[in-house]
């Protein structure tokens, strides 16, 4: 076991390493990921001041969310994104099927999904350690957007717990689909249509409460909601009590599900492989 | 009276790579502040090159053949010094200048990926405003003599290395350039396409009249097409000259080859040189040039020999000698000394 | 003996050329149109969404004279512009701008840098993206049907104004998405270029008067005045939704900036281009 806990460590050092030596990009991505927030604090204003006919702006609602709530709502689901995005997993692991590269992982000791989980959490301390001073200046900067302060201790729990099964769940989804890889060469297409379900139906672009009807079901059954809505609205304290509980338990069994559904993926895509010679 | 068609004076160029630094700590350490290296690629270049020549330009890795074409070629700027090539300076860029010169490039293809190379000729034909006619008459003569005609219509992709090269070769020569600058024309090929692609190049070469200067990794491709050599170590030029010259200056040794008539080589060969290869019954020893003679009339009195063959050492053993003599007198006192070569 | 090449018969190569190459993969042609209509048609969907809540975006009572209340089919016009530019700048642009850093990367650019042709003209519109355009056919139908809706038959000035005014859009993105690419010789491997890229442009898609009030209005100026990405959509779709005859002062002046911002625009990329290409190293193999 500690040999293993060597070569872990060994992994996500080089990863580390690897990371960091992209500076500029790093910087600038960090910063240039809140000014889409900008222009929703603006638009959101604008749709605002019309729908307030008669009413002052404080009290108009849309959906239950006041005009703060849905700034609100905006950067919490940046912290639920910078959790569960996972840019070029799928493709990585798809590109890796088709140029061969995966055989590495059939000839050393590594497990892959390991490897890849390890290497994606290195990328994401990297990301927090330079985004965490960014994110706190904004959440500072947008202080008023938050009337109610901090939640309860016990939502904020409940919200980092979340917060890093929305890490897992983003990784081991989105896994999964490269893992189809294994069967179709062309992934690039089917990635394209998970990522624009993701934009529009995790709750990314606007809060899932505002689809009406057939969509905000089929919105509330499927996954997606957990990479970012859910933590933001545990947050904003839309979910409570049972329902939260009961929204975190769905949450981890979804988790479960994608953890044994990718592992499959790569058990069975590994099978067909070597069965055509690789 | 020959006409220059080349002339470099002390052409440098150098630039500022980001040095990775090892380990965790430097990397967080270089996300505030980065170490730079400057690598000389050019140190001070001289060089005339007459119309007609062709010049072949040796060195080892990263030694500034590469980048003194680039800079020919104005696809860089120098850091000092100057060039002019057909009278203008390459870093210009003109249009007039550009017309008249081609860079073909190993490593590098310029043809769409995705189309057949007639395709990309076509779009040559319209960059370069070549008239129709002759546009026509050029492509045919020269697909003609690569044998690629029946190739034009391919996807360039479907094409093996050796008529992608082939192909490219004809790109850059469908203007007609007066200089061409050939890097590595024939890495990666195997030895019939490279043979056929030196066999193209001397022809077009002797045809035209066109001044070349051209890098290459095989010994072969100089010792077939050049008469002049440029050695480059270290940014700098330290030979220059003709082939015969370096077997002179540097090749110090010659090889004797020996056939036994009895089938059995002599143990006591060892006193007359090194014993390079025995392959019973011939034997092949390295002998000092000057002592050629005098050995070889021992070694005939002493033994039973049938047949002698005397030959220079490969050329590639040789100029692997010229580098590591450059290397030895580098690491001295930092500072190179430059052959008097010319 | 010519000076230059015909640039017209040029740059029609190169559209042919691209085209066969996008009919070689048809299947991933086919993918990519759909695929990017389809990005489209969710985007529209958010908006309807929004107007589901609110009869229009902006207050036409209580700021500027440059002002406009977007009712709902007034911003479906607002985004048929974003469409067309958008659409426009990518099928000429887009993929050239990202071949460029990789010429960059590998080294290829030597071989644009060595035709007698201008080096900006020949990196800028080599590739061009044909399944891009259907994107513009979206947008113009998005165009007349909103229109429709609201009744309104623009003049034939208006729509050529129109047209000009989309021109100097593209232009203006175009001049942006170039300079930062060029930034890729400097900076290496430049992968937030894109990203920075899609954070300014997004400033565009809104119209300018949702940005007031004490952090709106210095937002606004400076992208209006400093990167004028604001005028890229906003003037050209103004002449779609309003009257021709200036109504303000600011119904004149704007277009004239968007007119000099467009000149001044492709001037500075054009110098940005050409000091990069000073410190072009060209990557060995």
């Amino acid at each position: 076991m500690p040999a293993r806990t060597a070569v872990w460590w060994t992994i996500l050092r080089i990863s580390l390493e690897e990371r960091l030596v992209y500076r500029g990009d790093f910087a600038l991505g960090t910063l240039m990921r809140f000014l889409p927030i900008l222009t929703q604090v603006f638009l959101w204003w604008a749709v605002f001041t019309a729908a307030s006919t008669g009413q002052s702006i404080d009290q108009t609602r849309i959906v239950g969310y006041s005009y703060h709530d849905f700034i609100a709502y905006y950067l919490l689901t940046m912290v639920s994104r910078a959790f569960s995005s996972m840019p070029g997993l799928a493709s990585g692991i798809a590109r890796d099927i088709r140029d061969g590269t995966v055989k590495k992982y059939l000839i050393q000791p590594i497990d892959m999904l390991s490897f890849l989980l390890l290497n994606r959490m290195a990328h994401k301390v990297v990301y927090y350690t330079v985004a965490t001073l960014p994110f706190a200046f904004v959440f500072y900067l947008c202080g008023d957007f938050f009337p109610n302060g901090w939640p309860e201790p016990q939502v904020m729990a409940a919200y980092v717990a979340s917060l890093l099964m929305a890490f897992l769940l983003g990784f081991f989804l989105e896994a999964t689909i490269g893992m189809i890889g294994f069967w179709f060469l062309e992934v690039s297409s089917l990635l394209f249509v998970y990522m624009l379900f993701n934009f529009f139906f995790s709750g990314h672009m606007f809060p899932i409460d505002m689809l009406p009807g057939f969509w905000g079901e089929v919105v509330r059954i499927i996954p997606l909601q957990y990479l970012a809505y859910f933590p933001a609205a545990v947050f904003l304290g839309k979910v409570e009590g049972p329902e939260l509980i009961q929204g975190l338990w769905i949450q981890f069994a979804w988790v479960v599900l994608f953890m044994f559904t990718s592992r499959a993926a790569f058990h069975l895509g590994v099978r067909r492989y070597s069965g055509f010679g690789g | 009276m020959t006409m220059a068609v080349v002339e470099i004076e002390s052409l440098a160029k150098s630039y500022r790579v980001y040095q990775k630094a090892e380990g965790l700590a430097a990397s967080v350490a270089g996300l505030f502040h980065r170490k730079y290296r400057t690598v000389e690629a050019v140190r001070g270049i001289d060089l005339t090159v007459e119309a007609g020549e062709f010049v072949a330009f040796l060195g080892p890795n990263g030694a500034g053949k590469t980048t003194t074409l680039k800079l020919l070629s104005g696809v860089i700027n120098p850091t000092s010094g100057t060039a002019r090539v057909l009278g203008h300076v390459p870093w210009r860029r003109e249009n007039a200048y550009r017309r008249r010169f081609a860079l073909v490039m190993g490593q590098k293809n310029q043809l769409w990926w995705d189309l057949p190379a007639a395709e990309s000729f076509r779009l040559h034909q319209q960059i370069y405003r070549i008239d129709p006619a002759e546009f026509d008459r050029t492509r045919d003569e020269l697909t003609g003599m690569l044998a690629i005609r029946n190739l034009l219509s391919q996807p360039v992709r479907e094409l093996s290395l050796g008529e992608r090269m082939k192909m490219e070769l004809t790109a850059a020569l469908l203007h007609k350039p007066d200089v061409l600058f050939l890097d590595e024309p024939t890495i990666g090929l195997d030895v019939v396409a490279q043979y056929k692609i030196q066999d193209f190049l001397k022809h077009y070469q002797r045809e035209r009249g066109i001044t070349t200067l051209l890098t290459s990794h095989y010994m072969k491709d100089v010792a077939a097409l050049c008469r002049r050599v440029v050695i480059i170590t270290h940014g700098r030029i330290m030979f220059d000259g003709s082939l015969a010259q370096i077997v002179d200056r540097f090749g110090g040794h010659k090889v004797i080859t020996l056939l036994f008539a009895d089938g059995h080589i002599p143990g006591d060969l060892g006193v007359y040189g090194e014993v390079i290869s025995e392959e019973p019954p011939r034997a092949k020893v390295r002998v000092d040039r000057g002592d050629v003679t005098a050995t070889l009339g021992r070694i005939l009195q002493q033994h039973p020999v049938v047949d002698v063959n005397v030959e220079d050492p490969p050329l590639e053993e040789m100029i692997a000698e010229v580098f590591s003599q450059v290397d030895e007198s580098a690491g001295k006192d930092g500072e190179l000394v430059v052959g008097r070569g010319g | 003996m010519p000076s230059g090449p015909s640039y017209l018969r040029v740059f029609l190569t190169f559209a042919r050329n691209s085209l066969v190459r996008n009919m070689t993969f048809r299947g991933n042609f086919l993918i990519e149109t759909f695929s990017s209509m389809s990005w489209v048609f969710m985007n529209l969907g958010f908006y309807i969404l929004v107007f589901q809540h609110t009869p229009r975006i902006g207050d036409v009572s209580n700021w500027g004279e440059y002002s406009f209340a977007w009712g709902k089919y007034e911003f479906f016009l607002f985004l048929s512009t974003t469409l067309m530019v958008n659409s426009l700048v990518q099928a000429l642009f887009m993929e050239n701008a990202s071949e460029f850093g990789e010429m960059i990367r590998t080294g290829t650019l030597d071989f644009a840098l060595l035709k007698p042709i201008d080096t900006q003209f020949l990196i800028s519109l080599q590739r061009i993206d044909w399944s891009s355009l259907g994107n513009l056919v979206v947008g113009i139908g998005l165009a007349v049907f909103s229109l429709h809706k609201i009744g309104w038959v623009p003049s034939v000035w208006q729509v050529l104004l129109f047209m000009l005014f989309v021109i100097c859009g593209v232009a203006i993105m175009y001049s942006l998405m170039i300079a930062l690419a060029a930034t890729s010789i400097w900076l290496g491997r430049n992968q937030s270029l894109y990203n920075f890229w899609f954070y300014i442009t997004n400033f565009s898609r809104y119209p300018m008067e949702i940005y007031r009030g004490t952090y709106g209005t210095p937002l606004r100026m400076f992208f209006t005045f400093i990167i004028p990405v604001l005028v890229v959509v906003n003037v050209p779709a103004r002449f779609l939704v309003r009257p021709l005859v200036p109504q303000t002062p600011m119904d004149l002046l704007l277009p004239v900036f968007a007119f000099v911002a467009t000149v001044a625009s492709l001037v500075g990329s054009r110098w940005v281009f050409n000091r990069s290409l000073l410190s072009y190293r060209s990557a060995s193999s």
